[in-house]
């Protein structure tokens, strides 16, 4: 009895496993039908924002004018913030039918991805079908995002370097007739810092949540992972960020203004500064700036705030990285992919189209250069960045005529940084990343912040990181960065 | 007046002083248990600037209504949700009591021949799984169930373990000798399950039922793998979208363009209180109405063989 039952679920699992493939290998078959080349192809893009009611609406309107442009059609699928890098992770394993998606340093890894082979290697493609990207985009765009010497996306143009700012809340700054002028290292801020804590200890003199960390002339290999390299590019080593001079500098001075009340105690473990700038109850803080930045972050928490540089203007990895689109390793047609990108990147009617709608339902133009939202833009809501080429977009009301000049002049002045276009990977010392990953939880933010007393928590910081193997990655990383430099710079 | 007292006292009763701190643990307990909910509804009526200001408090200093305005102002997605759970949660209750009374009803007859293979069959599938790109390749492409409704509904339907628990209730709290006395009646095997086994399993059933009703609810996993359609996107898992999208933000802030264009575009943070309170509600009331059948199922099965 119990024999034959066991033989019969055998059989049973058998034919269900059977069955199953085949019919998924149908599934996956039936799309390759594709052959005729007067049929306009459909292109499916996938993209990163909160879903928009009209964006099948859009797509309508924008696959009419494709169609005449490229004879292609547009399919766009929003994935939301927070669902994005794991939901493309799904459905590119899976073998999703996708075209074009988003990918950047920080919703679905560029670097990482690449390297897996989700993404198109686009060299080829980029010299036969994307002349115009090649002639439009800051050239700093292309060459920072290629992986291991290839291109496998088209970043977005927009602000290129980046650039640490000290915001001030300007009311404060008039209330007690505060001098930011002077203000650019760490240090500078002491003064300022002071005359606040005496006149109102109600204010959190200096904001900063759990990820703050103070700034030093260093790229990080891994965005803030203990493996730094110099911006000088005088030797081009690879340091942990902690055993330098700049850091330890930087550290004492942070833990002095713990101890003086300068920074809000629950530093360390609190996740955003967001109460802080709702309330206005802040002197200053470090954020990353653009053009017109003061605008809108001032237009955005209702009361003035302003800003002086905290750093030089750097090109590196993560700013590059910032917003990408790539074409997918399994599209079935990548030249017209790469043909829609290119228009994308080159043709501000369609840009603007994809942007902000259609015109007379989800915007107008005032004049030539600006234009103005509708009542049902909320309905096509989009995130500018992650769509291509910003510097063709119409302005808004209030933008200043010359902002996309600003952006120009802005990209223009970053320096590249000398590791830039160069991507650790750390696939051979993965464990020993994991093991440094657990000793940060443990001592990154509170001593970052300032909370505990590096004199004593920092050596302990620096054994522990070592014990985790640290030196392995250093070294692994130093090698791979050694082979780099002879191929790329000798 | 003593001797009433002690009268009073019986053999069952703890003394009253032991009376007072079991209670009192009980009800500490029960306040740590209903507190962090009483203080988001709380949060979801205190003025958003005083949040800002003065933090989270017990009494806040001014209260307001907006959070809820404003949801119901901008709610037809709000709404939305709310329907497509209560759809999933009833037909998906329905569906899986269904299947699961059933299975486990064959599997729990001695008389049945592949009884063995089809408990090892279940049984299999809580120690094996086949992770979740084969189960997302089999839901879309093989069921071709992508942006349906039943792909919420199908993947929760039948759950190995609810099958052994009731399994396990069937055997143990319904004897064969009823089964029998509805042959020698002259009932057949639908007849007997439908009019003798299921009212006397009443409380199993609503316990599992509960737990599924509980799992629908609560499900937004398989809304993020399988549901694209806005409108479609169940009531958790709408919230879910919400909290990760707002850490997305958080850990780029870094990158000054994302940060500035959408958190305008984000609930505040008494908004997203009042979502919970909105989401939880509903589910509340599920309660009393399976309490209803644990307390009859005490006295259900009390059959003399």
């Amino acid at each position: 009895m119990s024999k034959m039952t066991k033989k019969t679920g055998l059989t049973a699992a058998a034919t269900v496993t059977a069955l199953s493939l085949a019919l998924s290998a149908c599934g996956g078959n039936d799309a390759k039908s594709d052959g005729a080349s007067d049929k306009p192809v459909e292109l499916i893009w996938y993209t990163i924002g909160t879903p928009q009611k009209d964006v099948d609406t859009v797509m309508a309107e924008v696959s009419k004018y494709t169609q005449e442009k490229i004879n292609a059609t547009i399919k766009m699928k929003m994935i939301d913030w927070g669902d994005y890098t794991q939901k493309m992770q799904v459905l590119v394993a899976s073998g999703e039918p996708m075209d074009i998606m988003f990918t950047s340093a920080g919703g679905f890894d560029y670097v990482q991805n690449a390297r897996k082979g989700a993404f198109l290697e686009l060299d080829e493609l980029l010299d036969k079908y994307g002349q115009g990207i090649k002639d439009t985009i800051d050239p700093g765009f292309l060459s920072g995002s290629k992986v291991d010497g290839h291109n496998y996306g088209i970043p977005a143009n927009k602000e290129l370097p980046q650039l640490e700012v000290w915001r001030f809340n300007q009311n404060l700054v008039d209330k007690y007739k505060l001098d930011t002028t002077a203000v650019r290292s760490l240090d500078s801020l002491e003064p300022l810092l002071k005359t606040i804590k005496a006149q109102d200890p109600s204010i959190t003199p200096f904001a900063m949540d759990k990820n703050y960390v103070p700034y030093v002339p260093y790229d990080y290999l891994v965005t803030n992972m203990p493996m730094a390299v110099k911006l000088d590019g005088a030797d081009l080593k690879v340091v942990d960020i902690l055993e330098t001079d700049e850091m330890k500098q930087a550290l004492n001075t942070m833990h002095k203004y713990y101890q003086a009340g300068y920074v809000a105690p629950e530093a360390a473990t609190t996740g955003s500064t967001q109460d802080l700038m709702t309330s206005g109850k802040w002197l200053l803080d470090r954020a990353q700036t653009q053009p017109l930045a003061e605008t809108s972050w001032s237009a955005s928490n209702g009361y003035p705030i302003t800003s002086t540089p905290a750093s030089d203007a750097v090109i590196t990895n993560t700013s590059v990285q910032g917003s990408i689109m790539a074409i997918s390793a399994n599209s079935e047609h990548p030249e017209k992919a790469m043909e829609f990108l290119n228009l994308l990147n080159t043709d501000p009617v369609l840009r603007n189209m994809v942007d902000s709608g259609i015109e007379g339902t989800h915007y107008e133009k005032i004049d030539d250069k600006h234009m103005k939202n509708l009542d049902a833009s909320q309905n096509y809501n989009m995130p500018s960045y992650s769509l291509g080429n910003n510097m063709l977009l119409y302005l808004n009301e209030n933008d200043p005529d010359d902002k996309w000049e600003q952006f120009k002049k802005f990209n223009a002045e970053g320096k590249p940084s000398p590791i830039l276009g160069f991507n650790f990977d750390s696939t051979k010392v993965s464990t020993e990343m994991t093991a440094i990953q657990n000793v940060k939880e443990q001592f990154w933010a509170s001593l970052m912040t300032g909370t505990v007393d590096p004199a004593t928590y920092l050596p302990k910081a620096i054994e522990q990181f070592k014990a985790a193997g640290l030196d392995k990655v250093i070294a692994e990383a130093q090698t791979q960065l050694d082979a780099w430099v002879a191929a790329n710079k000798a | 007046m003593l001797n009433v007292m002690k009268r009073k006292r019986d053999f069952h009763q703890v003394s009253p002083a032991w009376n007072v701190v079991f209670n009192l643990i009980a009800g500490i307990f029960a306040i740590l248990c209903v507190f962090p909910f009483l203080f988001v509804v709380i949060i979801s009526f205190t003025e958003e600037k005083t949040l800002a200001t003065d933090g989270y408090r017990i009494i806040p200093k001014a209260w307001s209504l907006e959070a809820y305005q404003y949801i119901f102002k901008t709610g037809d997605t709000l709404l939305r949700s709310y329907g497509v759970t209560i759809l999933v949660t009833v037909v998906g209750t329905i569906v899986s009591l269904l299947l699961i009374s059933l299975y486990a009803y064959a599997v729990s007859r001695r008389s049945f021949a592949y009884r063995r293979f089809f408990s090892l069959f279940a049984i299999f599938t809580m120690l094996f799984s086949g992770g979740m790109i084969p189960t997302y390749i089999v839901v879309t492409q093989l069921l071709g169930l992508k942006d349906s409704v039943w792909a919420l509904i199908l993947p929760l339907a039948v759950n190995a373990f609810y099958i052994m628990i009731l399994r396990t209730f069937y055997i143990t709290g319904i004897p064969d000798a009823i089964i029998e006395s509805g042959k020698i009646d002259g009932a057949g095997e639908f007849r007997i399950f439908t009019t003798l086994v299921l009212p006397l399993s009443l409380p199993g059933l609503a316990t599992i039922g509960l737990f599924s009703t509980l799992g629908y609810w609560n499900d937004w996993f398989n809304a993020l793998l399988y549901i694209d359609d806005p409108n479609k996107v169940p009531l958790q898992s709408m919230l879910m979208q919400i909290e990760s999208s707002m850490q997305f933000i958080q850990q780029n802030s870094a990158n000054s363009s994302i940060s500035l264009e959408i958190l305008q575009n984000m609930p505040q943070d008494t908004a997203r209180m009042a979502m919970v309170v909105l989401a939880s509600l509903p589910i509340i009331f599920a309660y009393p109405i399976f309490q209803r059948y644990f307390v009859q199922g005490l006295t259900v099965g009390s059959v003399k063989e």
